[in-house]
């Protein structure tokens, strides 16, 4: 099956080093402290943060730190067919935990301690780079809710097809069983907080695809930047400033 | 202090200066790696100059993020609550606000006997000093066990502001050990905090 | 800009999803007009000098793919809408497409139009995907015309009526194929036309084909929809329809739904199906099971069971029939396998075939069209009618034929005219037609694969001799037996006997791998080609000459590069250790066969490399009889050496194939040296190594070798390959001939050894039965083989000289790779012998010759004899072809005779007779060979 053609475009006429188009929004969930929608394609990732509070289950609490909690599910109809289980299955459970440790590093949890942030994040629409959407989307939900971060934390998926490096795979390109990288850095302190990858990939090939990630996951941090920093103008536009 | 405030937005991460020309405030950090201050918040970035006299004459930058992050008690500051439990040694109270704010999510406080008034501590009679559904104001002693803040009463200006009486009316302050109900004329004990000039 | 295209599929279960895509539009997707001055033309392909560049519908793709090949179609934009539309409907159309495409010397340029902003076209409510797909042909037609400018004329060519109607109400230029081909001016062009189906074409054109004229031959075949519930509700079953090589009405579908083969029979039946296509079929009631005809020779209007080579494995063999009814006997009932019918075709496997037309009178009046039926080499395929203009040049031709369609109301298939070989019964011209059969690529090396060769003069340098991985092993008495005027040296030995009295031996393999390394055209084309194909009178090379007879050949008094086995073993033949190295070596002699045995014979030779060679000589006779003792079997091989004169090529003599003990030698070394690697390899890869296995032969592939056994009073005991060894060495009967002629019938009852990925099978089935070994590849002719080649990579990647290649982690690509192997095995196997048996042919031509055979089987009319001298085998009959049946003579199965009905004249299996070999020609163009009893 042909993912790259001869003409140098893949199955939705992107190029290779190409990303999918970018939408996102803070403040969609009044109730929470912080949340934001996060839209890379047609995957559509929705997060709530809820914190810093009071620790709920007393045995938990930690004295010297905050405590993350996270919890990832996936919509019933967020793929093609109607799913049953949507969490509390594996890969729930290991998503949600790799969510929770990136998103640890970053927040400066000694800043709160005995106390509690929960982030939630649920797919809506899921079309490959579900993983790297919600990454996004609870970075984006944690700096409207104002939480002390260290740095953005910003995730892209990479893959290697017909022998060429691609960017940000959507679902059809990510079941073709082809190596699938998925990178989640701070930008700014260029440090690497998450690094999965499926399948086999010879070190040398590796390399060039995680760059590859790498500048794709530059490329969502400025856009996230942008969009906080347009944010706060807009409130601090509505509050009189 | 003087407050210059500077106009300019950061996000979480940005380089806010060295660790050696600035120190860090609220809303920043420093990263212990190669002693730079970054910003840890969103929201507009100021430089504080310090007060002339100290020592460490580092401005301070500080960001402030728009949204007001829920109180949390603090040692040292002085917090509003709600009791809800009156026991033989101890009261435990509801934190609402801390300070002026309120906050988020109530925190759970307890008051002990000794720490109710400076005199006599060993003497005194928790359910002559509280009850419960009295609004108290205290003072954080420390963030004490896994369960629960320690308060103190033991100021003038700290104990019951606002209580009800048993006929269900506010009642009003006489000494700072006793209250009167209005309404039945009863006076009922309370360790009252002096509100006033 | 982004869209969105969504749409509903239908699952194989019945399920029903919609799916979303993203679709991006952009505005950097260019031209490809080398004078256009907007577009960056780096990328154009359409020449600055075209006048008219076509732009071509799918249709026109899919069945005129022979006409775009020749080079008169040039200026040619294929739009993405075209290639996606043909990629789904027929996959071999597209890659011959794609290879125009990126055929630099042809001017054929791809056109993204359904990613390009202003040529999108999103689908309108109401219209069928097809009239999207033409209106964005269209669509994009029109943008070209503009884009290009007036000096140019974009020309769209449909044969679709509507579509060209619509072309021409919008402005576009529009023609069919025929007028444009016409106005080209080239009339053999016309002959490469496809003649239009009748949905193409307006129905009111086509003449007038009554029903009730026509008699009805084949039955409709069931539409889709009803062959996908037939198959759920298990009505019908489908497979891959294998037509019998020696009885074209006669074809097997497997199914795994029954578990075992349906037996297709008769032309009705069959249904307009081709050998390989996926088919569904239908059961016949019981009662119409067993219907076919007796066991005689394969009778019908056309040919009959031909001369050939005597088979070397099961799948050479002619397919046995069912057994003949004898109502007389009460043997137990034969498991029967179901009859059944096709009722649909769900996948053609349609390609060219290469054949000629068969005889017939001149059309009046030449230059206008004619109709002829072609006949296919390859006797599974039925006869193919085409049209033609050129009848009187192309009768006496080799000609290759595409097929187009098989209507149901027409007896044969139709076709159209590819291309002209040669002159039928010209030596070359057949020998091209076993290559194309046979799908041997031999066109010439191209000159990128050339590039890969490094420069001649070449000699061992500097760079080898430091490299530290690489043993210099020049000091060593190093020589090479192989056939005589062999130039391809891929392996050579040695021999040295250690102070402590054990051997070194040592076998040294041309280090191929260090010349052609992976991903290069080089390594491409020798992985396709697979292995070197030799025909009687050349080889097909798999490597080029200046690699295969010079660089890698591993002649005598120069150094070269190998890679060696080395063993150190006991004078009793036991391996006391292994090593594995690069190497640089010096062969001292390049023995033939003859040679080499006798100079170990002669017993006043007492020089240094006699002595080798008859140490090594004593070891191997010690490993082969070790190799028995397991049940490593000698089956006896019927392989004959034609004596080619030198001027004319032709074959002067032709014998049996001598095996002397020079030979067994080596092969004993090279079999040892192969088990070695094997090991080494599966060790550090166990999950991706290349090995060979032979399969076990089932009772059943047994069978006939058993019954003609029993019928001549022998007991062969099959229970394992040891037992059966012994068996053969103890079956000896009064003339000395007989144990060969078992063995050679215990031959045709194995299956072949195949190539496989270690990982895909488990341990057991790693056996190679055969050669009793547990475990087994090929490692000692990288020179011809591309498994070797492999296994060298694997080999020393497992020393950490090299890393391996990224392809050995991608396992569906090894076993594909593995699949290709031992299908152009196959393929090199039966070109070698159908170029065998062209040469008898010629061979027997000129010289009738009576000749001893023995009977190997029994027919109702007759029987099959093979005749030793030469290594054929071939019918007699006794009846003639007029009389059906069996005439005056019947058969006795158990006894495996044929007996006349007066009891005057018996002929029993195994026994001697003596025959007349000549060529006839029955039909003009059509030499056979003819065995008569004397």
């Amino acid at each position: 099956m042909e993912y790259v053609s001869p003409e140098g475009l893949r199955l939705d006429g992107r190029r290779p080093m190409e990303m999918r188009q970018i939408r996102a929004e803070i403040g969609t969930i009044m109730k929470a402290d912080g949340s934001a929608v996060f839209e890379m394609g047609n995957t559509k990732v929705v997060a709530a943060v809820y914190g810093p509070r009071e620790v709920q289950n007393r045995g938990q609490q930690i004295s010297d730190k905050a405590l993350v909690r996270c919890e990832y599910s996936m919509a019933n109809f967020s793929t093609g067919d109607r799913m049953r289980k949507p969490k509390g299955d594996r890969r729930s459970t290991e998503i949600s935990l790799v969510i929770r440790q990136t998103m640890e590093e970053s927040i400066l949890t000694h800043l709160m301690p005995r106390s509690q942030i929960d982030i939630y994040v649920q797919v809506l629409q899921a079309d490959g780079g579900t993983r790297s959407a919600c990454i996004n989307a609870a970075t984006l939900a944690l700096a409207d809710a104002g939480i002390p971060m260290r740095d953005l934390v910003t995730s892209c998926s990479a893959g290697y097809l017909n022998s060429t490096p691609l960017l940000d795979l959507n679902y059809v390109e990510d079941s073709a069983g082809g190596p699938d990288v998925t990178l989640g850095i701070l930008p700014k302190l260029d440090k690497v907080t998450l690094l999965q990858m499926d399948s086999k990939l010879p070190i040398d090939i590796f390399e060039n695809v995680m760059q590859l990630a790498t500048e794709g996951c530059k490329a969502v941090a400025n856009y996230i930047r942008e969009l906080l920093l347009e944010n706060t103008k807009e409130l601090e536009y509505r509050r009189g400033v | 202090m003087r407050e210059q405030k500077g106009p300019s937005l950061v996000t979480p991460g940005e380089v806010l200066g060295r660790a050696s020309d600035v120190k860090a405030g609220r809303g920043a950090y420093v990263a212990p790696h190669n002693s730079t201050v970054y910003s840890s918040l969103t929201g507009f970035l100021r430089t504080i100059s310090p007060p002339a006299d100290s020592p460490d004459q580092r401005p301070i930058v500080e960001v402030t993020g728009h949204k007001a992050q829920g109180a949390v008690p603090v040692p040292g500051s002085v917090v509003i609550g709600q009791v809800t439990k009156v026991m033989a040694r101890m009261a435990s109270a509801d934190i609402m606000c801390v300070g002026p704010k309120s906050v988020r999510e109530k925190f759970t406080g307890i008051i002990w006997q000794q720490d109710v008034r400076a005199t006599e501590i060993e003497k005194v009679d928790m359910h002559l000093s509280f009850h419960p559904g009295d609004i108290v104001r205290a003072l954080v002693l420390s963030l004490g066990d896994a369960r629960a803040y320690y308060l103190s009463t033991a100021k003038n200006e700290l104990g019951v502001v606002s209580a009800e009486s048993t006929a269900g009316a506010t009642m009003v302050p006489i000494s700072w050990t006793e209250m009167h109900c209005p309404v039945t004329g009863q006076i009922e004990q309370r360790k009252v905090a002096k509100v006033g000039s | 800009m982004l869209h969105s295209k969504s749409f509903v599929k239908k699952s194989r279960a019945g399920r029903v999803t919609k799916v979303v895509r993203e679709h991006y539009l952009r505005d950097d997707i260019y031209c490809g007009a080398s004078i256009c001055k907007v577009c960056d033309s780096s990328v154009a392909r359409l020449s600055a000098s075209a006048s008219t560049i076509l732009v071509l519908d799918t249709n026109v793709v899919l069945n005129q793919i022979d006409l775009l090949e020749n080079p008169a179609i040039d200026d040619v934009v294929v739009l993405s809408v075209v290639l996606d539309e043909v990629k789904n409907k027929n996959m071999a159309v597209y890659n011959r497409l794609r290879a125009l495409c990126s055929n630099s010397l042809r001017k054929f340029f791809v056109f993204s139009n359904e990613h390009h902003k202003d040529t999108y076209v999103k689908e309108m409510s109401g219209e069928s995907k097809n009239d999207r797909n033409d209106r964005a042909i269209r669509v994009a037609s029109q943008w070209y015309q503009s884009h290009l400018g007036d000096e140019v004329r974009v020309l769209l060519i449909t044969n679709d009526r509507e579509n060209r109607r619509k072309a021409v109400e919008e402005g576009i230029f529009a023609e069919t194929v025929e007028s444009y081909v016409k106005s080209l001016g080239q009339p053999d062009l016309l002959d490469l036309l496809v003649q239009p189906a009748s949905e193409d074409v307006d129905m009111a054109e086509v003449e007038d084909l009554r029903p009730s004229k026509r008699k009805v031959i084949y039955n409709e075949h069931k539409p889709m929809s009803e062959i996908t519930s037939g198959l759920h509700r298990g009505i019908y079953h489908q497979g891959k329809l294998r037509v019998n090589r020696y009885n074209p009405f006669e074809a097997y579908v497997g199914s795994e739904s029954i578990g075992d083969e349906i037996v297709i029979y008769g032309r009705t039946n069959m249904n307009r199906a081709f050998d390989s296509d996926i088919v569904a079929v239908e059961l016949l009631p019981q009662d119409q099971w067993h219907e076919e005809k007796s066991l005689s020779i394969a009778e019908d209007e056309e040919d009959e069971e031909d001369v050939h080579l005597v088979p070397s494995s099961a799948d050479d063999a002619p397919r046995t029939t069912l057994p003949q009814q004898d109502s007389s006997r009460e043997t137990n009932p034969v498991s029967y396998r179901p009859f059944g019918r096709v009722v649909g075709i769900i996948k053609r496997n349609w390609h060219s075939y290469c054949g000629s037309l068969e005889p017939m009178p001149m059309p009046a009046g030449s230059g206008s069209v004619a109709n002829a039926l072609f006949v296919s080499k390859d006797r599974r395929i039925p006869k193919i009618r085409i049209q033609t203009r050129q009848l009187e040049n192309l009768l006496d031709k080799r000609i290759i034929v595409a097929v187009d369609s098989w209507d149901f109301l027409s007896r044969y298939p139709s076709g159209h005219y590819v291309r002209t070989i040669g002159e039928i019964g010209d030596r070359d011209t057949e020998s091209e037609v076993v290559l194309i059969e046979n799908d041997i690529i031999s066109r010439p090396f191209s000159a990128q694969v050339l590039a890969c060769l490094p420069p001649l003069p070449w000699s061992v340098s500097p760079i080898d001799l430091s490299n530290p991985n690489r043993m210099d092993l020049c000091h060593l008495r190093v020589f090479s037996v192989d056939p005589p005027g062999c130039k391809d040296i891929d392996d050579a030995l040695h021999c040295s006997t250690l102070p402590n009295g054990n051997f070194e031996v040592g076998v040294h393999i041309a280090d191929v791998t260090n010349f052609v390394f992976p991903g290069t055209p080089l390594d491409d084309e020798a992985a396709q080609r697979g292995t070197s194909t030799y025909l009687v009178e050349r080889r097909i090379d798999m490597l080029p000459k200046p690699l295969t007879e010079d660089i890698c050949s591993l002649r005598a008094d120069v150094e070269r590069l190998a890679f060696s086995v080395i063993w150190e073993m006991t004078p009793e033949a036991e391996v006391i250790s292994t090593r594995f190295t690069k190497s640089i070596i010096k062969s001292s002699a390049a023995m033939s066969y003859v040679e080499a045995q006798a100079r170990m014979d002669d017993s006043r030779l007492m020089d240094p490399l006699t002595t080798d060679l008859r140490n090594m000589n004593t070891l191997a006779k010690i490993m082969r009889l070790r190799r028995i003792d397991r049940g490593a079997l000698t089956l006896a091989s019927a392989e004959v050496k034609f004596q080619i004169d030198t001027e004319t090529h032709d074959p002067l003599d032709i014998g049996m194939y001598q095996i002397r003990e020079a030979n067994q030698m080596v092969e004993e070394f090279m079999l040892a040296a192969n088990v070695s690697v094997a090991k080494q390899i599966l060790d550090h890869f166990p999950l991706c190594s290349l090995l060979r296995r032979h399969p076990t032969p089932t009772r059943e592939m047994l069978e006939p070798l058993l019954r003609t056994a029993a019928a001549v009073g022998l007991h062969l005991d099959v229970s394992s390959s040891k037992a059966l060894a012994d068996s053969l060495d103890h079956a000896l009967g009064d003339d000395p001939y007989f144990n060969k002629l078992i063995r050679i019938l215990a031959t045709r009852c194995m299956t072949q050894a195949v190539y496989f990925c270690s990982g895909d099978l488990s341990r057991p089935e790693y056996h190679h039965y055969g050669l009793a070994a547990p475990l087994y590849t090929h490692f000692t002719s990288p020179i011809r083989r591309y498994a070797d080649v492999i296994v060298h990579r694997l080999l020393a990647a497992s020393l950490n000289i090299d890393k391996l290649p990224s392809i050995f982690q991608d396992r569906p690509q090894l076993t594909s790779i593995s699949d290709n192997l031992n299908y152009r095995h196959r393929n090199a196997q039966m070109a070698g012998r159908a170029s065998v048996e062209l040469h008898t042919l010629i061979y027997f031509r000129k010289r009738p010759t009576d000749a001893e055979a023995r009977i190997v089987k029994i027919r109702s009319n007759g029987f099959i004899v093979f005749v030793p001298k030469y290594g054929i085998e071939g019918p007699v009959y006794l009846t003639s072809r007029a009389e059906k049946g069996g005439g005056e003579w019947y058969v006795d199965e158990p006894q495996q005779k044929i007996k006349k009905m007066d009891g005057s004249l018996s002929y029993s299996v195994l026994q001697a007779v003596k025959i007349h070999m000549e060529v006839v020609e029955p039909q003009p163009n059509r030499p056979k060979l003819q065995l008569t009893l004397i």
